[in-house]
């Protein structure tokens, strides 16, 4: 029985290599124009960042010059409380007795309401 | 606890007690956020030196300036209150427009900058107060008189 040879001529090269076309642009034109789009972005931020940090500040100050008066006009309720309540105290009991040992302004935890009908 | 009036089926559960007859009384400024949001850098304009005493008399009397500092808060509540009302005798479909726009708008104030500018002017025209945002760095356009505003939904 014959042996199993090789064809007369030798095989035909082994295909090892893939045939695949190198599509789109060279890498390093690709790593450049991710650089570039890169950059406008941070710039974009750059410019978002600012532009908010002032239109914070704008805020801020806004809220700055309103912060007296709420707080004059908030005193003034509470100042009138304060003294209603007192007077009440003193009505009541006859005396102002000071539950703080300080003569600091405390505001009110509870808030007493004078008895009225329900309406 | 001055701001929001609480409410109830039963009874109102404030205290109407008025203040007494020796402390002088004082309109206070009555309107809502947006208005006053709208008109604080000319109330700043034209009441800092107020503002600035009122809160340096808090600051010196630490911790009684609630009831020490009368004088001065009633101050600030009429220049307030002068400067509202200048604002409402002269420009008030300018104020009305720009303050409903923050209303509408979340009360961001680069969402409305065409009708502040239109505010602006004519604020500067009859009252001479001119918004100023302090500490803003300089050589640049302040923020309020960009022509695009970055993060406006429609830009002017």
């Amino acid at each position: 029985m014959p042996q199993d040879l090789p064809p007369v001529g030798g095989y035909e090269p082994v295909q090892y290599k893939r045939n695949l076309p190198a599509r789109g642009f060279r890498p390093s034109v690709m790593l450049l124009g991710v650089a570039g789009i890169m950059t406008f972005g941070f710039y974009k931020i750059g410019k978002g960042i600012r532009e908010q940090n002032e239109l914070a500040r704008e805020k801020m100050w806004s809220r700055i010059h309103l912060i007296p008066l709420l707080t004059a006009e908030e005193d003034r309720d509470l100042v009138r409380r304060h003294l209603a309540d007192q007077k009440r105290e003193e009505e009541l009991l006859g005396s102002r007795t000071s539950p703080y040992h300080s003569d600091r302004f405390v505001r009110p935890t509870y808030a007493v309401t004078p008895s009225q009908k329900s309406t | 606890m001055a701001g929001r009036q609480p409410r109830f089926n039963q009874t109102t559960l404030v205290d109407t007690t008025p203040l007494p007859a020796d402390i002088p009384p004082v309109a206070e400024i009555g309107s809502s956020s947006a208005p006053l949001l709208s008109a604080s850098f000319f109330i700043g304009a034209r009441c800092k030196p107020y503002n600035d005493d009122f809160m340096q008399c808090k600051t010196e009397s630490a911790g009684k300036g609630e009831v020490d500092c009368l004088k001065e808060g009633r101050r600030v509540t009429r220049c307030a209150t002068s400067v509202i009302e200048d604002v409402n005798k002269h420009c008030l479909a300018e104020f009305r427009k720009h303050w409903q726009c923050l209303d509408n708008n979340n009360q961001q104030l680069w969402q409305c900058r065409p009708e502040e500018w239109k505010l602006n002017k004519c604020v500067f025209e009859n009252l001479k107060l001119e918004k100023v945002i302090p500490d803003a760095p300089k050589g640049e356009t302040p923020v309020h008189l960009r022509t695009r505003q970055i993060y406006a939904h429609n830009g002017p």
